[in-house]
This record gives C-alpha cells, structure tokens and sequence, in this order.
C-alpha cells in the first residue's frame, strides 16, 4: 500500500474572510502555549446545533486523516473565524488560533498556514504581527488576499495611505467581493461616501449566493452608508435584501433598528432591536437598544440592557463600552483605561476617537483636542465623530471650532442615537433638533 | 491502495498526435483556483467547442459555463449573469494558436432590468408563458461584440434576451408536460421539440451568428469527491455535478468568418471585471472604472484545476495563453498527477509516464482548445446510446477517440487518413468524458509510434440529463423545486 500527503485544496475564503470594518469582538485569548496540544485542541468535538456548526464537524472529520489534514485544517481554521463573526464567540478564534497553531507545527512556513494565522491575529487585534506574516507572504508571492490582509492590518494601525496602496495593489491584481468591501470602506474612511456607496453595490452584487453572509454583509454596509446620505428608503431596501440572504442577521436588523430611530419610529426600532441585541449581545448592539428602549419611556428594561452591557462589555468590546461610558458620564476612569489599551494595539479614526472623548468625559479637555484632531483629519464622515469634535471644542472654548463640527454633526443627525441627537440639540444654537 | 486496473490497448491507428499533442486529468474547473471560488458569477466552469452545421452552415459551435454548483433550489434572483463581467470567448487562428493569442474576440455583456421594483417578487410576478413577457419582472439582455485583434475593429454581431431561471411552477414550459411540479425537460433532437423559453432565446444575430445565454444544467460530470480524495474511486461512481445548473454562453460562429475550414482554431474564455483606482487623491476622490482585469481563464478541461500547482493557479487565471509555454509548461510536461496516479491507484506502476509528457504538453501548451474545421460536423451526445427518442448520435463515444469515435481531417494525417478524435482533445462536445478521456490519455503514452493506448476513469459514464442534439447544445435547466440532487 501507498501512501502520500497529496492534497489537491481549494480554499472557500469567501465564506471565511475575516476582515470587517468598524466594531468588532475584542478578546484576550493568548498565544496558544506550546506545551498545548494545538491539533488536539482545535479537533475537539463542539456543538452541532446548524450547519455551520455541522460543517466544521465535517472538517474536524478530515483533518483527523492524514491525507487530507493541510486542506481541512485550512478550511477549519478559517470556518471557525467565520462562525465567530456570526456568534461573537471570542472561543472561535482562539480555536482558528489552535488551527493555525496545529497548521503551523505540521506544515511549518507554508503560505496558506500563514495567511490563515495572519487573518487570526488581525481577529485578536495583534495587528502588527498580521502585517509582519503579511509582509512575508508578499515578499514570497504575488497572492491577492496577501495584500488584503496588509491593508487590513494597517488601516487599524491607523496607516491609511499605507493600507490604501496595499488595497489598490489588490484591486489593480483582482477585482472583486474582497477588494471592492476594502475599497469601499477606505473610501468611506477619507469621507467619500458616493464613492463608497457605489463600491459596495459593487460588492453585493458580485458576492457569491453560495455565500449568504458575504452577500448579506455587503447590503448591510451598503445599508449603513445610504443612511447616512440620508437615502433612508434605500438603507431600508438595502437591510432588508441583506435580511432575505441571511435571515436573522443581526448586523442587519442593527441597521434597521437605525433607520426606524432615524425615521422616529421607536416602537418599531425597539422590537428590531430587541432581536438583533439578543443575537448579538454586543455593547454596540445593547447601547443602540438601550438608547432607543430609554427614548421610548421603557426606562425599567433599558437599564437591565445597560447592566449587561456594562458587566460584559469589557470582554466583549471595551472600546464601545470606553465611548458609552464617556458619553454616560460614569466610571470615566474606566473609560479612558479602556481606551488607552485598545490604543496600544490601534490607532484607527474610532478608537482615536474613543479616546479623545474618554479624556474629555475626565475633564482632560487639553489631551482630548489634538487626539480629536487626529481623529477627524482623515476626513472620515461620522455623526457621532463629528458630534464628540464639537463638543470637545466646545468645552476648550473654541466656539467656532465646535460650531462647525456641530453644523456637520447635524447635518448628519438621523445617524445619531436619539439621546446624541439630544445633546447635539442642546448645544447647537441653544435650538432643539430633531 | 490501488483501485483501478487498467488495460493496454492496440493501437487504434498509425503514428500521429492528437492535433498538437494529447492531455490529462482530474477535475473541472469547478474547484478550480482559490480566489476565483470566490466570485462564482466569473468563476468559468467549463469551455465548449466544436464543429456543426448551423442554418445550412458550417459552424464553429463555441460556448463558456458560469457559476459552478449551482444550486437550482436557491433563487430565484441570486443565480445571474453580473452587468459588471466581461465575458470573452477567444478564438485564435493562424499563427495565434501556437502563440496562444486570440485573433479575435467575441465579448458577451449583460445589463439586468425590472419591471416592477416596488414589489419583493423579484424575479417573477405570475406564471412565465413567454421570455420577458410581463411575469417576468427580472429580465437581462446582453450584446455580443466581435472584436478583431488584427485590425482592432470593433463589431457589435447583436443582442438577446436572457431566459427566466428554471424555478418551478413559475417557469412550467422548461419542464415535463409543461408542469412546474415535474423534473426538467430532457434533451431532444430538433429544434421545435425544445421547451419554448430556449426556443424563445435563441438570437439570431449578424452575418450568420447564432446566440443562447441562460441557465442549463451543468453537463460536466465526475466523480469529483472521489478523485479529490486521494483518487479513491468506486463503482459506480458519483456524478458530483449531479443536479447542479450552470449559466451558459453559447456562440455558433460562421466558419467562413475565421477565414474558413482548411485549419486548425484555438478557442478559450475569460472573464474580467473593471480596474478602479481606490483613491485618486488626499481629498478623497474616487475615479471612474478603468481598464479589464481578467479574473479568470479556462481552456481545455481539468488544466488549471488538475496540473497547476495550487501555488500558480491564480496566477493562470490573470494570465494569457501567450505565456503558458514559459510559465506552465512544466506542469504539462511532468504531470504531478501521473505520479499521483502512480502512487495510489495504478497497480504496477506505468512506467515513464510522470516526466517529459511532450504529448500532454502539445494539448495543453499553450492552453487553446483546438479544433480542426476542415472536418464534418462533430457526432453529438443525446442521452446514451439507447435513449428511446434522443440518443446519441450513431458513432458517438463520451471516450472520444478512445472509444474509437473520430472524425476525417482534411489538413494533417492524424492517426492515418487524416482520422482526429471526434471529441476532446479535438475540440471539446457536450458530452466528453473529459476526466476519463484525460486520465487515459495520461496513462498513454502518445509519444512513441505507434502510440500506446490505456483506458480509465471514474466510473461516471454520463450526464444526469440529456443533452439537446441542438443549439444551444445544453441541457435543460434542472427544476429548483424538484432536481435531482436532493
């Protein structure tokens, strides 16, 4: 009998890409100690409750057969991360951590092996040490996602011009769903919102039915942008196409829930986003819902959704939990800690900007005004940046500094939670805005 | 383990080589390179080409399948042709079959309309009894351009009209007694026995061209999960393709208009979709779409997806013809396959046949499909032999000249008298057991004369439906609401 390691694999990237834009779940989850037994680990039997979850059984399955491990074990690593973007199980990716870790030990130094580990560490927010593997990879190859993974780990390092010509290198060797989502967002990024409207139109409609997510994540973004042109019809149509290819995609009914509170729709917005809390007990999710459950009068349940939010948003995501601290006006201590550590692994625009309000919500107004300078220098177009500029330079005295941010922030208010707008009112012009 | 016992064969004919050499196997380009996976609406399946009689002319029948694994149960809106792919079929004649550069281009593009967009129905309103009658609310069109690469001249032959998807009682005309709760249609002989939406969307256009674009089954089979497990195969074996659609081009192209049959033609297919600069300057501005970026190829069958080493298979996608002699000879040369085939399955070992593949390098290299036009019309696949009002065409062999089905070249001697095989690797029919015809040929050896014929293959000996022994070739689009996978 005859034996060889032939592997004839193809990766399913599209089903697993890790990259997404804005907020995501933060972990702690280490480098896999080497006295664990990686392989072991990332093959151990886990839940069968779908066929996500039945999927990565199958893989587990062939990657425990010689022959067919690279492939399998490549695929699972990366089916784990994508299980993790649909569950915010921070375990996942310490899980797709073993994967590459089991990857690694067995076929040490091999391309594939270090792309899927570079794409893990982008999820564990070691940003870089995925631009370092990144940086190799393109050095021995010219591989499309290679440059993929570099602009993503870049542009958290807040080095947009640098994660723009490694986006474009992408776009200039394969035009497609990944390099149209990155386009799309670095366009967003520099305050280009038509340019990125059409960019992920683009994308959703080059996305591949075989995968609902990716399709049902481009009409999501798609969605988030045309609210903020102020196209609520089409941020609704976009949500709801996104919702036909995923059902119960909680990103999804998260834009919903805004382009209801945008059309003051907050009965309807509450039981969106009731939904979308539950599937996704995010800070992100909780605030909006809390936000929202507060302005509708149902005070009693918008305080349990706080608690929660407040007792695991620190696991969760500490960065949103730092800006609804900041913006609550509560353990701003906490917030500013909260943010300085996010600060340590990134300097994208939101966590600049979570880190200018955290100081200015401690009264360190001084910090706060270059850090949102910082922020809003890239041209990014955001409500809620806008609005947190304003009020920064409000409170340093620089009237029309903060009278101009403020204009901008209004000009964006349907973005804004209903107590933003709120606030945004009572300081532009004394007038009330809605 | 070995599984598969093969049998040396006499010669079937003098010395000679298949056209330009002989070819090899393992799967179709439906698991083909990493990122094209990715976008299944560029993502080639396979290329179609071979010679007919069309309207009273002789023809060079050509055609490009899109979207691997399509799923006919998902829809009815998710599975079309994209506005935003140009799609090629290249043909090469002359000197530009060995360079492996098109003569001339023949770019399909489509753009999608509604016709109610404040309605969730998106693809149909009601009952569809005619191509882009009023039920149909998604409706796309595409124009079919000629473009000359010796003059640069650009011709648009015309436009058609893309049939509805096959859903179900929405689309009862693709299905059995014209009901939507029944299987698709089978494959028939003539033209007025095809179901009315094919009827319908077949395009007349200029200068004698003949055009379909629109779902079909996906005539490819294999057993595909076999062979990519460790080329394990089992009797019977497993069509993998069973029950899937794809969507098709498909092009009769008057031969007269390549400068007739006396030659041999090349044909292949890409996809590409437009370049864009990302952000043209520190203010954020974004640009127009730019040039072509080709994102995908495909010529002869199981190439890319069965000797390209994974490490260079994206890089075939974005490549031209042009430039396989330097970059993927090798890979035709000295199939890894061959030594796969070797090490697991063959039992001896055939010797010799793992290094220095002149033969599969003279198919493959540069990777055209070539078709020889001075012969008569190909024999068809209808649905097997025996097929009680379809059956294929008397003479016809899915092994192609390993089944002893050839056809009568004016041009070369072939294998003596001018006989070429009557299917692939001469030219590529619906039908072709591409997989069995490449792993014989892989097990052969082609280069000594007289040559040394052996037989294999998966044991999937045919298409779950039949083919139409007319254009658009292609079987019927599987039934989404009862085909024949689950």
């Amino acid at each position: 009998m005859k034996r060889t390691t032939f592997i004839l694999s193809s990766l399913f990237l599209s089903a697993v890409m890790t990259w997404e834009c804005g907020h995501r779940t933060e972990t702690t989850v280490a480098t896999p100690a080497t006295t664990v037994d990686v392989c072991a680990a990332a093959l151990a039997a886990g839940p069968e409750q779908n066929d996500r979850d039945r999927a990565i059984t199958r893989l587990q399955q062939d990657a425990r057969r010689d022959h067919t491990a690279r492939s399998a074990l490549e695929r699972l690593g990366f089916a784990y991360v994508a299980r993790a973007r649909i569950n915010n199980d921070a375990g996942d990716y310490k899980l797709a951590e073993m994967a590459a870790a089991c990857l690694d030990e067995r076929y040490p130094g091999e391309p594939q092996t270090l792309l899927l580990r570079g794409h893990v560490l982008h999820q564990l927010h070691r940003f870089a040490e995925a631009e370092q593997i990144a940086r190799v990879l393109i050095a021995r190859r010219t591989f499309v996602l290679d440059y993929g993974l570099l602009g993503d780990a870049l542009m958290e390092q807040g080095r947009l011009s640098e994660a723009a010509a490694a986006y474009q290198t992408m776009v200039d060797l394969k035009p497609f769903y990944q390099s149209y989502t990155r386009a799309a967002h670095l366009r967003w990024l520099k305050g280009d919102l038509d340019g990125a409207r059409g960019m992920m139109r683009l994308a959703a409609e080059s996305a591949s039915p075989r995968d609902p997510e990716s399709v049902a994540w481009a009409w999501t973004r798609l969605a988030a942008y045309e609210l903020q042109s102020g196209g609520l019809d089409a941020a609704m149509s976009a949500a709801d196409t996104a919702l036909r290819y995923q059902p119960d995609y909680a990103a999804a009914l998260l834009a919903q829930g805004r382009i209801l509170l945008a059309r003051n729709r907050v009965s309807d917005a509450v039981s969106v986003l009731r939904k979308a809390a539950r599937l996704n007990p995010l800070p992100e999710y909780q605030w909006v819902l809390a936000d929202a459950l507060r302005f509708g009068g149902l005070r009693a349940e918008a305080d349990a959704v706080e608690e929660n939010l407040l007792a695991r948003g620190r696991e969760t995501d500490p960065r949103t939990l730092a800006l609804y601290l900041a913006t609550r006006r509560t353990n701003v201590a906490t917030a500013v800690s909260l943010a300085q550590d996010e600060l340590r692994a990134r300097h994208d625009v939101f966590t600049l900007d979570a880190h200018a309000w955290t100081l200015a919500a401690s009264g360190r107004i001084a910090e706060a005004v270059p850090e949102i300078a910082r922020a809003v220098g890239e041209g990014t177009r955001d409500g809620r940046l806008f609005l947190h500029a304003g009020l920064i330079h409000a409170a340093a005295g620089h009237s029309d500094e903060a009278q101009r941010w403020l204009t901008q922030a209004n000009q964006l208010r349907w973005t804004l939670l209903p107590s933003e707008r709120e606030e945004l009112a009572t300081h532009l012009n004394g007038t009330r805005i809605n | 383990m070995k599984r598969l016992s093969h049998q040396t064969l006499p010669l079937i004919a003098a010395a000679g080589l298949l056209l330009a050499g002989s070819g090899i196997a393992s799967a179709s380009s439906h698991m083909d390179a990493p990122l094209i996976v990715l976008d299944d609406a560029a993502n080639t399946t396979d290329v179609y080409a071979f010679v007919q009689q069309e309207n009273g002319r002789k023809v060079l029948v050509t055609a490009l399948g899109v979207y691997p694994f399509e799923e006919p149960g998902i829809g009815p809106n998710k599975f079309n042709f994209d506005d935003n792919v140009l799609y090629a079929i290249h043909v090469a004649t002359g000197r530009d079959v060995a360079a492996g550069r098109p003569t001339i281009s023949y770019e399909f593009r489509f753009s999608t309309k509604f016709k109610n967009t404040k309605t969730i129905l998106q693809s149909y309103l009601g009952v569809i009894n005619d191509v882009d009658d009023a039920a149909q609310n998604l409706t796309q069109f595409y124009t079919v351009t000629k473009v000359d690469h010796r003059t640069g001249s650009r011709v648009r032959l015309g436009q058609g009209v893309v049939p509805p998807n096959n859903q179900g009682n929405a689309t009862p005309f693709y299905n059995q007694g014209d009901n939507g709760e029944n299987p698709a249609k089978d494959g028939v002989a003539t033209f007025d026995e095809l179901d009315r939406y094919t009827r319908q969307a077949i395009a007349t256009l200029d200068d004698g061209y003949v055009a379909f674009a629109g779902q079909r089954d996906d005539g490819f089979y294999a057993d595909i999960q076999a062979i990519f497990d460790l080329l394990k195969l089992r009797n019977p074996g497993k069509d993998s393709q069973r029950g899937f659609n794809l969507h098709l081009m498909a092009l009769a192209i008057p031969i007269d208009d390549l400068g007739g049959d006396q030659q041999i033609a090349g044909v292949y297919a890409t996809t590409s979709r437009r370049r864009f600069t990302i952000l043209v300057d520190d203010l954020g501005k974004s640009d127009n779409f730019g040039d072509w970026v080709q994102v995908a190829r495909q010529g002869n069958p199981l190439f890319n997806e069965g000797l390209v080493a994974l490490e260079d298979k994206d890089l075939y996608s974005r490549t031209s013809p042009s430039r396989d002699r330097v970059l993927f000879r090798k890979y035709a040369e000295n199939p890894e396959l061959a030594k796969l085939l070797n090490l697991l399955v063959l039992e001896p070992d055939i010797p010799g046949i793992e290094k220095g593949r002149t033969d599969i390098a003279g198919i493959y290299i540069p990777d055209l499909i070539k078709v020889d036009l001075s012969t008569g019309p190909a024999r068809l696949a209808g649905g097997g032999p025996t097929h009680l009002t379809n059956p294929d065409d008397p003479g016809f062999s899915r092994l192609s000249i390993f089944g002893g089905d050839t056809l009568i070249s004016q041009i070369q001697p072939g294998f003596g008298s001018g006989a070429v095989p009557g299917g692939w690797p001469n030219g590529r029919r619906f039908g072709d057991d591409v997989v069995d015809i490449a792993v014989s040929a892989l097990i052969s050896d082609l280069r000594v004369s007289p040559p040394v014929i052996r037989t294999a293959g998966d044991n999937v000996d045919g298409n779950d439906m039949a083919f139409n022994k007319v254009f658009p070739y292609e079987s019927t689009p599987q039934n989404g609401r009862r085909h024949a996978h689950h």
